[in-house]
Order: structure tokens, then C-alpha cells, then sequence
């Protein structure tokens, strides 16, 4: 735990001194939400934006944390510092948390940003419980997208191995995670297919909370998958990332 | 007990054969060279050593233990500097070194970082940015990244390629300071001249050891070619590198009056080791 800690405050203490990353970090959520404002307007008067306004919002969140955290450790083994950790006795689970409690600040700022502008720009007018709510799906999506991004991360030997990735991850998301249509329509398979992706729990329990009467206690479990899903792809990720060449 | 010893030792990558059956000895406390032209398999030979590299073949021992099935007990003892920068340039040079040290259960950590950048004359600006530094004073954070344990084998991978030979000498004087102190070096480069300066070397060629010896007695392997002036013209011999070698070829001339001049032109260890190496070729 000590020195996944280590590898935690270097990372913090890197990404306090990346101005440009922080204010993209910031800004990307922001710009888009906006712009999805624009596009809404567009929409006949019966069209529900609340159904798609904080959904969207976790999504660009997922992407943003997700792509972030992509190509951090493949920039550590690019640039040797990765190999000099291992060999100066860092292990492959202490590098992975070390990245994970590192980044949980920056996914904390981001689901904060998104889930704020969303909730004032759309006019939502929810109480604070669902709020609170609405705010903890986004964060644990959030820290999901980190894991899954250092995952994937995890297979490739350079930055240019990763962007096939991110599609790969990405757009199945926006189609098979219910965020666009109901997931009860699609075939079995691609039903499966969209289970393995972590916006489709945090969408399920957003519509269910943001559901006039709708409660957390039919959608709980949702969460304790996300939370499954973390530890699953922090184990994970601590076997697929080669220490050895 | 000998600090390293690599006995067969093979690493294929695909149709590469990257080391092929390299032997080799290192005593405690030396400063042994590894010599070899680029591609030679330097690097792969450190990567072994240090346990970043799964061998196909052979057996290696750092301090008594295997880089690979003992790597933790292994990394606490050794101390590594890549043939790459591998630091974190948005930190400071003693947040490099504090980062890298922390990994170990060192006592005292905090004093060892500030020895550590003494050590290297880092101090002026140890809190500076790294990527604001030339790129020798980046080199040296990385000697400092890898000395601050205060390791007992320690590995440096080409330290000195692309360093003026100002720093270079500096370079030297610090690894010999090392050394005085008991930490046993491992040093790689394909600049043959740097022989001289370790203990023992190992020339490596394609993957495979061409010789392994004091640079002294890699030195006698080479020629002394005896220019003598007689009677308006210039004989040429070309006798042994070994001192007695010289003593017998002068014995032929004695000291006599018709004896203009006589020059004596010995091999430098770098065209010895060179030429070696063409040897091995053939």
C-alpha cells in the first residue's frame, strides 16, 4: 500500500503541472454539453431531453477518462520509466492503483463539471437525493472508465497501438449501453455485448433515478457492479501488464 | 562469491538470435566493462541481468540470486540506469530521485536522495524542472536515480553515449569513486577506448562473448611496430605487444652509429579490441 501511494501523489502531483491537460479535462465537458444544448433546441417540443441530457453527460464523462487514461502507462513504457519502476521494485498491482487513486481527483472534477452544467444548462429541477445520486453513478463511471482506459492500456507496446482501441470502446457504448434506444430491443448477443461495458450499469440506474417516482432500490445492484467491474479490471490489468519482455 | 555469473545464456526473438550462449564472470567490487558495437546485444545482456528479460536459454546469477525467480529480493540490491533518459520530465530532479528511491525500504531516505544528488553535483538545481536541464545533467539524475539505494551491483547501460568527453570524465572518476566504495559496476559501451578505464571487459559480438579479460592483457594481443631509421631509409617490424616482444626485436640492431632514429608505435587497446572483433568476423 506504501508505495502504491508513492506511485499516486507522483502521479497527482504530474497532473497539478499539466496546465493544458487539467483545462482540456474541463473545458472538452463543457464545450460539448453546450453544443448538445444547441442540438436539443432543435427538437420538436415533445421530445423528453432529460431522458438524454445527464445520460450523454456520463458518456462524455466515460469518454474523456477513459481516453485520458488510455495511453498514460504505454507513455511509461515508451518513454522507460515503466521498466526503471519495476526494476527499482514497484510491482505490476502497486503501478495500476498507484494510477487509479492518482486519477480519482481528475474523475471526481470531471463528474462534478459535467453533471453541474448539465443540471443547470437543461433546467433539470431534481431534488438533492437524486442528485447525490446522479452524482456517485457518474463518479463510479468515471473511475470505471479510468480502469478500463489503464486496462487497455495494458496491450500496447506504443501511443499509436492504443487509438484502435478507442473506438473499439467507445461507440459500442453510445449503441449497446441503452443511452440511445432500449437495450430489450437488441438480439441477445449484442444484448451480452453491451453488459461488458460500464456505461451501460451507470445509464441504467441514471434512468431509473431521473424516472418520475423512480428509486434507487431497484437499481442498486447496478452499482455494485460498477464497483465489481473496477476490482475485476484492477486484477486484471495487474496480469496483463508485462513487467517481463 | 562472484557478483555476477552468466553461464549459456540465449535470447531468440523470432529468427534474431540476440545473445548466443554468453559466459562471463564478474568479480565483487570491479568495474567491468562490456564492449561491443551497436546491435552487439549489450542491452539485452544488461536486461537479463536485471531481470527484465526472460532468457530462452542459459543461467544467470546476480549476487547469488536468479533476476527472475528472485526479482524481489534481487531489485533491492541492485541499482539500474537505462540507455534511455527514463525520467519523469515534468518533475524535478529531486522528485526523480526521491520517486525512485521510495521504492525501496531504504532508512533515511531523505539523506540519501540529497548524497545521491551531491554525489552527482546536482544540488544547484535539484529542484528544477528535468526538462529544463542539457541532456549530460539529465544523465546524471538518472546515475542519481539509480544510486540512491546505494545499491551493491550496479548497471549502467551505454552511460556515457552522446556525453562530451568533459562529462564522460566525470562520469568515470564518479564510477571509480563507486567502486572505492564497495558498489561492484557494470558498465556497457561500444566507445572501446573506455576499456581501459574498467578492471575487466567482455567484448561482445552478434550475441557472443570474443573475449573476456583484464584490458591489460587485452592490450599485449596487439602489435609494436618499430620504425627504424638506417642509412637514409625506414625499416618497419611489426613485433608482439608484449614488452620482451620489443627488447628482442632492438636486440637485431644494437645501438650502432648507423642508427638514425627509432619510433615505437604500440596498438591502442581500441585498435586491439577492433581488430578482434574483425577477427571474429572472419
Amino acid at each position: 500500500m506504501r508505495r502504491t501511494l508513492i506511485i499516486a501523489r507522483r502521479v497527482v502531483r504530474q497532473l497539478l503541472r499539466e496546465h493544458r491537460l487539467l483545462g482540456l479535462s474541463v473545458i472538452a465537458p463543457l464545450a460539448i454539453v453546450y453544443l448538445l444544448k444547441l442540438f436539443f433546441d432543435t427538437m420538436p417540443a415533445t421530445f423528453s431531453t432529460a431522458r438524454y441530457a445527464v445520460p450523454v453527460a456520463a458518456f462524455l464523462v466515460h469518454f474523456l477518462s477513459f481516453l485520458l487514461c488510455a495511453i498514460v502507462l504505454v507513455q511509461e513504457r515508451t518513454a522507460g520509466t515503466l521498466e526503471r519502476m519495476f526494476i527499482n521494485g514497484f510491482r505490476r498491482a502497486e503501478i495500476i492503483g498507484g494510477y487509479l487513486l492518482g486519477y480519482l481527483g481528475l474523475a471526481t472534477l470531471q463528474a462534478a463539471v459535467a453533471l453541474t452544467e448539465v443540471v443547470l444548462l437543461f433546467g433539470l429541477d431534481y431534488g438533492v437525493g437524486t442528485l447525490a445520486v446522479l452524482f456517485v453513478v457518474v463518479w463510479l463511471l468515471a473511475v470505471a472508465s479510468v480502469m478500463l482506459g489503464i486496462f487497455i492500456s495494458t496491450f500496447a507496446r506504443s501511443e499509436g497501438q492504443v487509438f484502435p482501441f478507442i473506438p473499439l470502446v467507445t461507440v459500442p457504448s453510445v449503441f449497446l449501453s441503452g443511452l440511445l434506444l432500449d437495450t430489450a430491443l437488441l438480439p441477445t448477443w449484442a444484448d451480452w455485448l453491451g453488459r461488458l461495458l460500464p456505461l451501460r450499469y451507470a445509464n441504467t440506474v441514471i434512468q431509473e433515478i431521473i424516472r418520475p417516482g423512480g428509486t434507487i432500490g431497484e437499481v442498486w445492484p447496478n452499482l455494485a457492479v460498477l464497483l465489481g467491474y473496477i476490482a475485476v479490471l484492477w486484477a486484471l490489468a495487474s496480469r496483463t501488464l508485462s513487467e517481463v519482455e | 562469491m562472484d557478483a555476477i555469473k552468466v553461464s549459456g545464456l540465449t535470447k531468440q526473438y523470432g529468427d534474431i538470435q540476440a545473445l548466443q550462449g554468453v559466459d562471463l564472470t564478474v568479480p565483487k567490487d570491479a568495474v567491468y566493462g562490456l564492449l561491443g558495437p551497436n546491435g552487439a546485444g549489450k542491452s539485452t545482456l544488461i536486461k537479463a541481468l536485471v531481470g527484465s528479460l526472460c532468457p530462452s536459454g542459459g543461467d544467470v546469477s546476480v549476487l547469488g540470486l536468479n533476476p527472475l525467480r528472485q526479482r524481489a529480493a534481487l531489485r533491492e540490491r541492485i541499482g539500474y540506469m537505462p540507455q534511455g533518459l527514463a525520467l519523469y520530465q515534468d518533475l524535478s530532479a529531486r522528485e526523480n530521485v526521491q520517486f525512485f528511491g521510495a521504492a525501496h525500504s531504504v532508512p533515511d531516505l531523505a539523506g540519501r536522495v540529497e548524497e545521491a544528488l551531491e554525489f552527482t553535483d546536482l544540488r544547484a538545481r535539484a529542484d528544477d524542472p528535468v526538462r529544463t536541464f542539457s541532456g549530460g545533467m539529465q544523465r546524471r539524475v538518472s546515475l542519481a536515480c539509480a544510486i540512491v539505494h546505494q545499491p551493491d551491483v550496479l548497471f549502467l547501460d551505454e552511460p556515457t553515449a552522446a556525453v562530451d568527453p568533459g562529462l564522460r570524465a566525470r562520469f568515470w572518476s564518479t564510477f571509480r569513486r563507486l567502486a572505492q566504495k564497495g558498489t561492484t559496476l557494470f558498465v556497457s559501451t561500444h566507445l572501446m577506448d573506455e576499456a581501459l578505464l574498467c578492471d575487466e571487459v567482455a567484448v561482445l559480438r552478434q550475441g557472443q562473448v570474443i573475449t573476456a579479460d583484464a584490458p591489460a592483457r587485452i592490450l599485449e594481443r596487439g602489435q609494436t611496430h618499430l620504425l627504424v631509421r638506417q642509412d637514409g631509409r625506414i625499416e618497419e617490424r611489426v613485433v608482439g605487444g608484449h614488452p620482451e616482444d620489443l627488447a628482442d626485436a632492438l636486440h637485431v640492431y644494437g645501438l650502432s652509429r648507423e642508427i638514425g632514429a627509432v619510433e615505437v608505435r604500440g596498438d591502442t587497446l581500441e585498435t586491439v579490441i577492433l581488430g578482434l572483433i574483425e577477427e571474429a568476423k572472419r
